[in-house]
């Protein structure tokens, strides 16, 4: 990346975070609502559970799934911010790439989740001390994988944007929503209904989190699901750059800059 | 590979651009050299809009081929961009920003090496200084548009594109933003692309207007050279004539 480029990042990082940081929404889905989680999750397990175990597994669980949460939440939000002060022209007049334009919005996600997963872990340490890395290794590539599907939803999302506008802001939510109960974040997959079995097993996050689970259970990692979660990973990142770039040729084509005017 | 002659700042050949049954630009060919002043109007539905949102990069034609400043079309938007300015009277600033942090936006996005120092000078020479600590929003309208017109010609464009420039502009906001264009230009030889429905100003502030229609050119030429030989006194009377024609059309 050149210096230039790198400028371009930084300056629509800095846009991002300034605009963030003066809207009262942003600062609550970024301290309150983790704040809210790591209380209810982690109250349920003392309340539920015997032993440490229960309390552990729901901290752990609602810490990894807030990687995904607030990465997609920085990159949804961070275009839908420009759609709705009509600010998307403005960019597209300037040398700003498509690929810096993701770039910034990934830098802002990875610092919202930074700053999220720290209150969740002070909350775990704090109230029910619990230690966020009770799981062990496997919290590292688990972390990274969650990450990149993350991304994944991020980059759907983004190009979903392009062409609903402000209509797909429920996207950002929904998608999330939709996976959190079937990717068994806090239970095994056999747990859900068997009609919803074969779909769970299916999501790379599934794996992730069953993973998790039994790192949390064994202290070992279980490389084979991992491996399976990596690829499922990969071929949704693959399928959503494709998508985006499929995205940007109708967006120029179809002359969509003209809705954001 | 730059195919455009030495001068020349922007090329574009038979373009077309259909959107469903409505042809919005059909074979319109240009070629603008440096430091000319150039003006495209033309009623409603004529293609202007279309015209130089392609000649941006933000739309591609369905047939035909663009060069910007040098850089083919699209491969080379984001360079030709470097040594581009756009503004619209009708867009709005980036909401909760300063002035002064939406213009350090700007220059840093344009690849200013130091962008402090660029909207400080691009503030003063606007006269301006007083409205960098102020948030966008709570610009008037008046004060909005110079911003974006500093935020268009913060790193010293050879093309300035300006749709409405001075759209809902009060005459002294409009005359300051003419007289900083006409300076650019004498000084600095920019060159300068604007659409605009104020004839006058089209008249004033251009030495070049294309006039279209349903898509096509049908006059290009020195304003009163253009007037003249469509049988017009002035812009303005072809303009509505123009636009009643199309009218008639529609009905």
């Amino acid at each position: 990346m050149s210096p230039t480029s790198r400028r371009r990042v930084a300056a629509m990082a800095r846009r991002n975070l300034l605009v963030q940081s003066r809207n009262p929404g942003h600062w609550f889905l970024l301290l309150v609502l983790p704040l809210v989680d790591a209380l209810l999750f982690g109250s349920i397990g003392v309340a539920f559970g015997e032993g440490d175990g229960p309390v552990e597994l729901l901290v752990t669980g609602i810490i990894l799934f807030h990687l995904i949460w607030q990465l997609t939440l920085a990159g949804s939000l961070g275009l839908l911010e420009e759609v709705w002060s009509r600010n998307l022209m403005n960019l597209i007049a300037t040398p700003l790439t498509e690929r810096e334009f993701m770039g910034a919005l990934g830098v802002v996600g990875l610092l919202r989740t930074a700053v999220s997963i720290s209150v969740i872990a002070v909350v775990g340490v704090g109230f029910y001390t619990v230690s966020p890395s009770s799981a062990g290794w496997v919290l590292v590539p688990s972390a990274a994988i969650l990450l990149l599907f993350g991304w994944a939803i991020t980059t759907f999302v983004v190009a979903l944007t392009l062409q609903y506008g402000d209509s797909a802001e429920v996207f950002s939510w929904g998608t999330l929503v939709l996976l959190m109960p079937l990717s068994g974040v806090f239970y095994p997959v056999e747990s859900l209904p068997a009609v919803l079995q074969p779909i769970a097993a299916v999501i790379p996050l599934t794996k992730v989190f069953s993973a998790v689970q039994e790192g949390l259970a064994t202290g070992t990692v279980a490389w084979a699901q991992l491996a399976y979660a990596a690829a499922g990973t990969a071929v949704a990142l693959g399928l959503a750059v494709w998508f985006l770039d499929r995205q940007m040729r109708r967006f120029r084509a179809l002359g969509w800059v003209t809705r954001f005017t | 590979m730059t195919t455009h002659g030495p001068g020349t700042v922007l090329t574009a050949r038979d373009l077309r651009k259909r959107f469903g049954d409505t042809i919005a630009v059909d074979g319109l060919s240009l070629e603008i050299r440096r430091g000319e002043r150039v003006g495209i109007v033309g009623p409603n539905g004529a293609g202007k809009t279309t015209t130089l949102l392609m000649l941006l990069g933000a739309i591609e034609p369905d047939e035909g081929t663009i060069e910007l400043v040098g850089e083919p079309l699209p491969g080379g938007r984001s360079r030709a961009m470097e040594r581009v300015g756009f503004a619209a009277g009708y867009l709005p600033l980036p909401d909760r920003l300063t002035v002064r942090e939406t213009l350090e936006l700007f220059a840093a996005l344009y690849g200013l090496e130091d962008p402090r120092r660029a909207v400080e000078e691009v503030l003063a020479e606007l006269g301006i200084t007083h409205l960098a600590p102020k948030a966008t929003e709570s610009l008037s309208s008046g004060q909005g548009t110079l911003v974006g017109f500093a935020k268009a010609v913060i790193h010293h464009p050879t093309l300035v594109v300006l749709d409405e420039p001075t759209a809902s502009l009060d005459p002294d906001v409009a005359m300051r933003v003419r007289d900083r264009l006409e300076v650019m230009n004498a000084e600095h030889d920019t060159t300068l692309l604007l659409t605009s429905h104020d004839m006058r100003e089209v008249e004033r502030l251009t030495t070049r207007v294309v006039f279209l229609r349903d898509g096509r050119i049908i006059a290009d030429g020195h304003p009163t050279a253009v007037v003249a030989e469509a049988g017009y006194p002035d812009l303005e009377t072809m303009f509505l004539a123009e636009a009643a024609r199309r009218r008639g059309e529609e009905v």
